[in-house]
């Protein structure tokens, strides 16, 4: 076996401390990495249009909402009108900054950061009350985020028919279309602007997770009483929480409208996709950052699988309503399913996979 | 020695109920405090007025010759007190290590921003308080469940890392609620032997509510006795052991 884990000691606490700690592990990440850069740019429009750069954009915002719900325990139903501030923050910002000074990778970040302080403003009522009656509160967010948007036509720069196209122009950042030759606004071009921001975020969020900000994080979710007598101030740490996920939903929300559908649609973020988001989180795994990437890629695809093998194998039998239906039929049996054999997801399934692997054939 | 901690005619009612009544006692820096009495006579209570859970009605605390009515949780913990529940207050969700990691979360002065980029300052504070985590882990014999998350483990072992998640906050005074509640002789003798070398060799003043009369006695320097929230004894454990009121209120007397 080339896969092992014997023989592998560590010697000082910054190695016990590494994400990856085996060295076949960190083999098969720069080969994924190697992969994502240079092979997937190269496959069809079709994939990434249609596959990876959706599923990076909608990744990202479950691993945003993991921050705030698997991480804080906060429970959130406001992760699409996050996305939307953000969606909406970044065309703004691209369309009313003077050209030469905003590029669209700042644009994200900035209209992330503006997300995150909007996330901040509807995270206050998390200080006083939690569980369902947070969940309410963030319920207010979503629709008063979409009810902003719809009512003030200025941001959508008077646009009457509700969607306004993004110019070719707002993509070309930095000169480096000129500079490479590349057009940027092809898919291949977003899709290594979208990979390297989720690659980049990912990596912060796991950092996170294995830090003290993680560590508090958690124990607000499992024990506020405790955390505030250990002297982690709770309303603090909540509120950063909140920050750090919407932060995260802002630019998931940016990708989303910029680097896959190519315009600002406000249709996009209503509260179903707030849903579909907690689904991916739920399937995937609260609490595991790479959970959340396998449930939003399961959801994701799930609908599309499901048509090809109705076009394939039955001829096209299925209609999109078919689809549309057994595919949130299918959810809501993984989701039972899940929360009644295996709370933790598909992450906690790849953990005991892994367990049962390391034991075989040896039952115990 | 000085007084660490004084407790001065606090009351404190929950509506109508009144928990505690006017209670003044003095800790001595340096000893170990047993605070007992039967159920219900208040003795949680008294722990949480001290470090900041409960605000009570009437009366002050002075600790470290600072008077107030009442302190804020996180304000107690970086005045240096660290505390033990009494149905254990662990992070379930996560590791033996991450647990006692979050006792050391004063000490961690580097931003978020800097943690989620892991660099500089909050790579170095991770290794220099896993160090002191690592001592506290192998002070209390718990090397082998290091990883092991925390919802998994023995409820001895589960009291002993709630233990080390105080201890290693470095505190000056730690108070401990029922930490030998449920366990049987070896454990005790185990968790004694711990709240004795902490004593003794870190010079950790120990407040502890305990009900092990046995532990009581051969432990603690002073002993302070609640009954129905009214203090009814105080003093060295053999003094409070002839004490009459003390006798009646575990004993029952004839009326």
């Amino acid at each position: 076996m080339i896969y092992r884990e014997t023989g592998h000691f560590v010697t000082n606490y910054l190695k016990d401390r590494e994400i990856f700690p085996l060295k076949f592990d960190k083999i098969i990440v720069i080969l994924g990495l190697l992969f994502l850069y240079l092979y997937m740019p190269t496959t069809s429009e079709y994939m990434l249009s249609a596959h990876v750069i959706p599923i990076l954009a909608v990744g990202l915002a479950t691993v945003g909402l993991n921050i705030l719900t698997g991480l804080t325990g906060q429970l959130s139903l406001g992760t699409a009108g996050f996305m939307c501030v953000g969606a909406f923050g970044t065309y703004n910002l691209m369309l009313r900054m003077p050209e030469n000074l905003m590029s669209l990778p700042v644009a994200l970040l900035l209209s992330g950061i503006f997300a995150g302080l909007v996330g901040v403003i509807f995270g206050l009522p998390a200080i006083r009350i939690k569980g369902f009656y947070l969940l309410v509160s963030t319920l207010a967010a979503q629709y008063f985020v979409w009810w902003f948007f719809n009512s003030y036509a200025w941001f959508l720069n008077y646009e009457s028919s509700g969607v306004v196209a993004i110019a070719p122009h707002m993509y070309d950042y930095w000169g480096l279309g000129n500079l490479l030759g590349v057009d940027m606004q092809g898919y291949p071009a977003r899709y290594l602007l979208a990979l390297t921001i989720c690659i980049g975020l990912t990596y912060f969020a796991k950092n996170l997770l294995r830090s003290n900000t993680g560590r508090n994080f958690m124990s607000v979710r499992d024990r506020d009483i405790a955390a505030s007598v250990m002297g982690i101030s709770v309303p603090r740490t909540k509120l950063l929480a909140f920050f750090v996920s919407c932060f995260y939903c802002g630019i998931a929300g940016g990708i989303y409208s910029f680097l896959y559908i190519g315009n600002v649609d406000l249709m996009i973020y209503e509260i179903d996709r707030s849903f579909t988001i907690l689904f991916m989180l739920i399937i995937g795994g609260l609490g595991s950052i790479s959970g959340s990437w396998l449930g939003a890629i399961f959801v994701y695809e799930f609908p599309i699988l499901f048509t090809w093998v109705g076009d394939t194998i039955f001829q096209g039998a299925f209609n999109t309503a078919v689809v549309e239906n057994v595919s949130n039929m299918v959810y809501g049996v993984f989701i039972i399913a899940l929360l009644i054999r295996e709370p933790g997801g598909f992450a906690a399934l790849w953990a005991t996979t892994k367990q049962k692997l390391r034991m075989w054939p040896y039952p115990h | 020695m000085t007084d660490i901690l004084k407790v001065e005619n606090v009351t404190l009612q929950f509506g109508g109920v009144k928990a505690i009544t006017d209670i003044s006692f003095n800790v001595k820096e340096g000893e170990i405090c047993a605070v007992i009495g039967p159920n219900g006579a208040g003795k949680s209570s008294m722990l949480n007025v001290i470090n900041g859970v409960y605000l009570p009605q009437i009366g002050t605390v002075t600790y470290n010759g600072v008077e107030r009515r009442s302190i804020n949780p996180r304000d107690a913990a970086i005045a240096g007190m660290a505390r033990t529940f009494q149905n254990i207050a662990l992070f379930q969700g996560m590791t033996v290590l991450e647990n006692i990691m979050t006792g050391r979360n004063l000490f961690m002065k580097s931003t978020w921003l800097e943690q989620g980029l892991n660099i500089g300052r909050a790579r170095k504070e991770e290794q220099q308080n896993r160090l002191a985590v690592e001592k506290v882990i192998k002070f209390l014999q718990i090397e082998s469940i290091r990883k092991t998350p925390v919802s998994k483990l023995p409820y001895g072992l589960q009291k002993r890392v709630e233990l080390g998640r105080a201890l290693v906050a470095e505190p000056k005074i730690l108070l401990l609620d029922e930490p030998m509640a449920g366990m049987n002789l070896e454990e005790k003798a185990d968790m004694s032997c711990f709240i004795l070398e902490i004593n003794k060799e870190q010079g950790i003043t120990t407040v502890m509510i305990e009900h092990d009369m046995g532990v009581v006695m051969d432990i603690s320097d002073h002993v302070v006795v609640l009954d129905y929230g009214k203090k009814i004894g105080d003093g060295s454990p053999k003094e409070v052991m002839a004490n009459q009121d003390v006798i009646d209120a575990y004993l029952g007397v004839s009326h």
